[in-house]
């Protein structure tokens, strides 16, 4: 019941919003982005559409595609696959746009794919990072992130190299995320000779971690490698320092733990936590530095990963509709075949390698909270403090 | 043994702030043969008020128990006043309309939230959010424990008022038999708007003694919202002893399921005893506790 007022209310908002605006921008290039602007994941949607639309207002100042505007439109996925679906629907049988973008969370960004693919319309992956949304020989779906599998590379080194742990726990949230990301870090772990002494999925919006958190410590590993979303990344940060779980090193598999709230929420609970992250502002990436200035100072708030992947999608978004032969969908998809651009995520090309189709290869890094603040740790040229290993949890807590 | 007694203590806190949760459910359920779809998102506005009160003016979380709940209070009395009320009075419209008008409530209070703070996940970090005690080996959070005794104090007084007081007994007389009740000069319709209020203020608490351990954004309700009906299911429509069991045993289910079975099924187990409840015991807990 619920849904379908819903339905029926945005479809009467799209009445209102979008004919009139269609009639009057004829001379537009469109092109539509999905990110959720409600739900829980609407905190990383929010990042990322102004980013979005900082990125467009900047190309179209600068010229926009061959003298025409581009415009961006935003539709809500609400964090639920089935929304995402009808939301690429609509854009591209409706709006009749030559490509998409956005893409949040992987459930949702599969979604979309599959009806991108489906009616011939490119649609390139801001964020969705499950291994198999470009592993489906997809030649519509294109992604500018690393999928999940390799945000744990530079890891790999800094484990093998620093921390040279014995024993890991794996603490994930159960979602195609998740489960994506616990299952290549236990190849990771076989890979380098650590042994995994417990997998252990959980349900997103807990209140009390600590029934799995005794498990843990009782199970007493060296290394626990957690994926999960801001919030519960944070209770599962302080509950752990509730328990006084202290194995060597805690370490956050991307999302929640590179966020500025991640810390505001933990204080000392998150000092020293490490994570693998695959951006940060002061990457020598053109733009990069500038991008985050800019950004902070416009909305007022904290970017990060999530955001320069938005800022970047549309970088490259404008740089294959200025070189697309003709303006649809197919010529799109040439031009982003040919893409080879620098944005402020890193230099962007699609590449076929293993199992993936149309993936773009970047290196992925080390940061780690050191005095409230996240510094870039690993690899060692990029960083911007040394590393604190081996830690003291006693005196971090105290 | 140390693992199972750390689990069984998690659950029965949690436990009963769930309670707590819950028995503002029932009793509205009780009065007014409707489920409220807006509990959760009520209980949210509640945890909102409780987050402006300590950034803009640093009151702690447990004063705001002091604020909170009686504007939640005054806010669910005018629900039932202007906005679910008028529904009963037309006659064409069926009464489950009203459990519609609250699923619209819910949005509504929702996407005000989110307009007013935006989407930003919110916490509320006092000095003792993440204080601990230790009983054996057997750690206990303070702010848990806090909101345990809270949950039970709140509920002792609510019972009071229910079985001692005029207006207490006007409630549960309204809840029996609507008809009967106005015959012998009851006020119905302010029975209604008390009762919602005082549910909206149950959940207001709850929301509250959450703070200090929990984080609030606007979508924070929703999850509340079906924990409070299985409650309410578990317990039997309308009846507040079998929502205090129904609370306890939601949290000790869930806790020892994420133990012994696996965290990723909690929401799970919780559905699973939900069905159990349903096909062997259908009237709830109500029909061990017969009150």
């Amino acid at each position: 019941m619920k849904r379908s007022f819903g339905c029926a209310f945005v479809l009467t908002l799209a009445v209102f919003l979008f004919i009139p605006n269609a009639a009057l921008c004829q001379d537009t290039v469109k092109v539509g982005i999905i990110l959720p602007a409600t739900g829980e994941k609407a905190k990383f949607g929010e990042i990322e559409k102004k980013s979005f639309e900082m990125a467009l207002e900047e190309i179209n100042a600068a010229g926009g595609i061959n003298g025409k505007k581009m415009e961006f439109l935003f539709e809500d996925d609400t964090g639920r696959p089935d929304v995402a679906r009808a939301a690429a629907e609509k854009l591209i049988t409706k709006d009749k746009v030559v490509m998409l973008g956005g893409g949040y969370g992987s459930s949702e960004t599969f979604a979309i794919s599959g009806v991108a693919q489906q009616n011939r319309v490119p649609f390139l992956v801001a964020t969705g990072s499950d291994n198999k949304i470009t592993e489906m020989k997809w030649e519509y779906v294109f992604r500018i992130n690393p999928p999940v599998s390799e945000y744990p590379q530079a890891l790999e080194s800094f484990l093998s190299e620093v921390v040279k742990p014995k024993t890991a726990a794996i603490l994930y949230e159960n979602t195609n995320f998740g489960s994506s990301g616990s299952k290549s870090f236990q190849e990771t772990c076989n890979k380098i000779g650590i042994k995994v002494l417990l997998t252990e999925g959980y349900q997103h919006g807990g209140v009390d971690f600590k029934p799995m958190l005794v498990k843990v410590k009782q199970a007493n590993p060296d290394l626990i490698y957690m994926i999960s979303y801001i919030m519960d990344a944070s209770l599962i940060m302080n509950q752990s320092m509730e328990l006084k779980l202290s194995p060597k090193v805690f370490i956050g598999g991307g999302a929640g733990f590179t966020m500025p709230e991640f810390i505001k929420n933990t204080a000392k609970a998150g000092e020293n936590v490490l994570s693998a992250t695959l951006w940060y502002q002061t990457l020598p990436y053109p733009g990069a530095a500038e991008y985050y200035d800019k950004f902070v100072k416009r909305y007022n708030m904290d970017t990060e990963y999530h955001g320069a992947e938005g800022y970047a999608s549309a970088q490259v978004i404008g740089d294959a509709l200025k070189r697309a032969k003709a303006l649809t969908p197919d010529g799109v998809r040439e031009a982003l075949l040919a893409t080879d651009v620098k944005t402020v995520f890193g230099p962007v090309k699609f590449v076929s390698y293993g199992k993936m189709t149309q993936q773009n290869k970047l290196p992925t890094y080390v940061v780690q909270w050191i005095n409230g603040k996240l510094e870039m740790v690993w690899p060692k040229d990029v960083s911007t403090k040394p590393y604190v290993f081996p830690i003291d949890w006693e005196k971090t807590w105290k | 043994m140390e693992m199972f007694i750390q689990t069984l203590v998690a659950g029965i806190l949690i436990g009963g702030v769930y309670a707590l949760i819950g028995i503002g459910m029932t009793l509205i359920m009780g009065v007014m043969r409707i489920i409220n779809l807006a509990h959760g998102q009520l209980m949210m506005v509640a945890m909102y008020i409780t987050f402006v009160l300590y950034q803009f003016l640093n009151i702690d979380p447990y004063f705001a128990l002091l604020v909170a709940p009686p504007a939640l209070f005054l806010i669910g009395a005018a629900i039932q006043r202007y906005l679910l009320n008028p529904l009963i009075k037309i006659e064409s419209i069926i009464p489950e309309n009203q459990v519609l008008m609250t699923v619209g409530i819910g949005i509504v209070l929702t996407e005000t939230i989110r307009f007013m703070f935006s989407s930003d996940y919110k916490s509320v970090k006092t000095s003792y959010s993440t204080a601990t005690f230790n009983i054996g080996a057997i750690s206990w959070n303070v702010p848990m424990v806090v909101a345990f005794i809270l949950a039970v104090v709140l509920t002792a007084s609510l019972f009071f008022f229910l079985l001692k007081t005029d207006v207490g007994k006007s409630v549960r007389a309204t809840a029996q038999n609507k008809d009967a009740a106005m015959i012998m000069g009851i006020n119905a319709e302010w029975i209604t708007q008390l009762t919602y209020g005082l549910g909206a203020a149950m959940a207001a608490a709850g929301g509250t003694l959450l703070l200090p351990i929990y984080y609030l954004f606007p979508d924070v309700g929703g999850p509340f919202t079906l924990k409070a009906f299985i409650i309410t299911i578990l317990g039997g429509l309308g009846s507040a002893v079998g929502a205090i069991m129904g609370g306890l045993v939601l949290g000790v289910a869930e806790s020892l399921g994420a133990t012994y079975i696996s965290m990723a099924l909690k929401d799970a187990i919780g559905m699973v005893i939900f069905l159990l409840v349903l096909v062997f015991l259908p009237g709830g807990l109500k029909q061990l506790t017969k009150v």
